[in-house]
């Protein structure tokens, strides 16, 4: 299984970019006896937007944040350009589920936060949150304190938040989860729009298997507990993608099946 | 808009001080009607005392004065126990270990009230100004711990794991994730600090003293002048209501992004 992944992988990789921005390898976590995530291995090309789809509970978050080792992990590690990842060395992203803006930061410094922990001087604090600021439509807001925004307006702060520092690598664990369908559409498509500006690699997490096809370049599908990888399908339907195209329903409903048949 | 606002806020003074006369009013009439008469001075009385003491010294200062140096006890013995409240609460809510140590100690001292400590006070400090130092200090100190260690466990742990992976070193994460978060807390604690501070020295220096708040309230007891003891009492709620606001001003600053959004 594993190994036919990384065959498979190997072809995919020598017709499009040779470059592989992240090798995962034998990821292994259990809390207690409960073991989450079997053996797990798999590479991200550089630029690549990748979905990892899996049945509600069979660990999804767990996994992330064993990769981002909020989590000690029993086995395994993560490689960023060939090294272990290194938070304060690599430039990564994480947005997470829950919103988090902190409260007490308007948008603007809530913006610039990860910018000052990594000790950018002033002036490109100052331009790069008015690029990203611009880029994501939250200009008007930026002295505006969390309290003020809707639940859309936060996430759309935590990702200008993460665009910021310009990440090598963006992990997103259903960020959109919480918000309704057509605010939900909107920020998709931006999201398509910072990725495709910028060209940083995406890992994102979700359990909407419609999300899954529209964004991603490749499909990781995980089986439930403790979660291995089951399928990997490469997704390359041109975009802007339509989720009525008969592509786009036969690739989802492919996804449905092997979530349900495990 | 905001007129509206403003007219209301008039309405609402008005009726204040229409409830505030009455009282004087009914107060004034039982004492000159009724036996009331016999244990309570007339409120004009009062509040002429009031005016004359705050210029004509009462004991050997002036009514001012004394409320002056209660102040400034409570100020000594408030800081001191703010400061260390703060330093214990955060370490025993950040750290397993120090709330192991700490908490069987301090849960233990913590239902003692301030005044209780006054007897062994005065035999380990004499009556000087360090015993009074000490009863405040007791008086506060506590309500301080209390809060800003619920305040730093309740740090959202997302926030925290959204600074790390943006790079944050520990340090970085205490003081712009932990401390900010807990704020409120601590500024919870410090306002039932202050004023359970000023009550403390109220008790001290009805206990012993030569100037002081607590000390006309004594005097006047010890006289039979019911004039001087409401004047005293008069004094006391003036002050306590004074600070009540301050720290509320204070608060508004410091935590607005809690009240208003912009």
């Amino acid at each position: 299984m594993v190994n036919n992944n990384t065959i498979e992988e190997e072809k995919i990789t020598s017709v499009q970019s040779p470059e592989v921005k992240v090798q995962v390898r034998g990821l292994t976590k259990s809390f207690g006896d409960l073991l989450v995530l079997d053996d797990v291995s798999f590479d991200v090309r550089k630029g690549e937007f990748l979905c990892i789809v899996g049945p509600t509970g069979c660990g999804k978050t767990t996994f992330l944040n064993s990769l981002t080792k909020l989590y000690t992990i029993d086995e395994g590690e993560m490689l960023v350009d060939g090294e272990p990842m290194d938070l304060k060395k690599h430039d990564i992203a994480y947005i997470f589920q829950e919103y988090s803006t902190m409260s007490w930061l308007r948008v603007d410094e809530n913006v610039s936060f990860g910018l000052r922990i990594k000790g950018y001087p002033e002036e490109v604090i100052k331009e790069r949150v008015d690029k990203v600021l611009k880029m994501i439509g939250l200009d008007k807001y930026r002295h505006y304190y969390p309290k003020k925004l809707s639940a859309s307006m936060l996430q759309r702060v935590v990702i200008a938040r993460a665009f910021a520092v310009e990440p090598e690598l963006l992990l997103m664990d259903e960020p959109y989860g919480q918000l309704d369908l057509q605010l939900k559409y909107k920020l998709e498509d931006e999201l398509l729009r910072l990725w495709e500006k910028t060209g940083t690699t995406v890992i994102f997490i979700t359990h909407n298997i419609e999300e899954a096809v529209y964004l991603s370049d490749r499909i990781l599908v995980l089986t439930n507990k403790p979660a291995k990888i089951k399928e990997e399908l490469i997704n390359d339907l041109p975009r802007p993608r339509d989720i009525a195209d008969p592509k786009f329903v036969e690739l989802r409903n492919r996804v449905t099946e092997l979530i349900k048949w495990w | 808009m905001k007129r509206v606002f403003t007219k209301e806020k008039v309405q609402m003074a008005l009726w204040g001080i229409i409830g505030l006369m009455s009282i004087l009013l009914i107060w004034q009439i039982s004492v000159m009607v009724t036996s009331l008469g016999r244990i309570m001075p007339e409120p004009i009385e009062v509040v002429k005392s009031f005016l004359i003491s705050s210029i004509k010294p009462v004991g050997r200062y002036t009514l001012l004065q004394h409320m002056l140096f209660s102040l400034l006890r409570v100020f000594v013995g408030f800081s001191l126990s703010g400061v260390s409240g703060i330093i214990l609460g955060i370490a025993m809510g950040r750290s397993k270990t120090i709330n192991s140590i700490a908490s069987p100690i301090f849960n233990m001292v913590r239902p003692i009230p301030g005044v209780a400590w006054i007897p062994l006070a005065i035999l380990w400090f004499g009556i000087g100004e360090t015993t009074k130092y000490f009863i405040i200090f007791m008086g506060g100190f506590a309500q301080v711990v209390v809060n800003t260690m619920s305040g730093a466990r309740k740090v959202d742990k997302t926030l925290v794991g959204a600074a790390r992976m943006l790079g944050a070193n520990k340090r970085q994460e205490f003081f712009r994730i932990v401390i900010p978060s807990s704020v409120p807390y601590i500024f919870a604690g410090l306002q039932i600090s202050l004023s359970t501070s000023w009550m403390a020295v109220l008790a001290a220096e009805m206990v012993s003293s030569y100037k002081g708040s607590g000390w006309i309230i004594i005097t006047g007891m010890n006289n039979g002048n019911t004039v001087q003891i409401l004047v005293g009492m008069i004094s006391i709620g003036v002050v306590g209501l004074g600070l009540a606001n301050l720290m509320r001003i204070i608060e508004r600053r410091l935590c607005s992004w809690r009240i208003q959004g912009q």
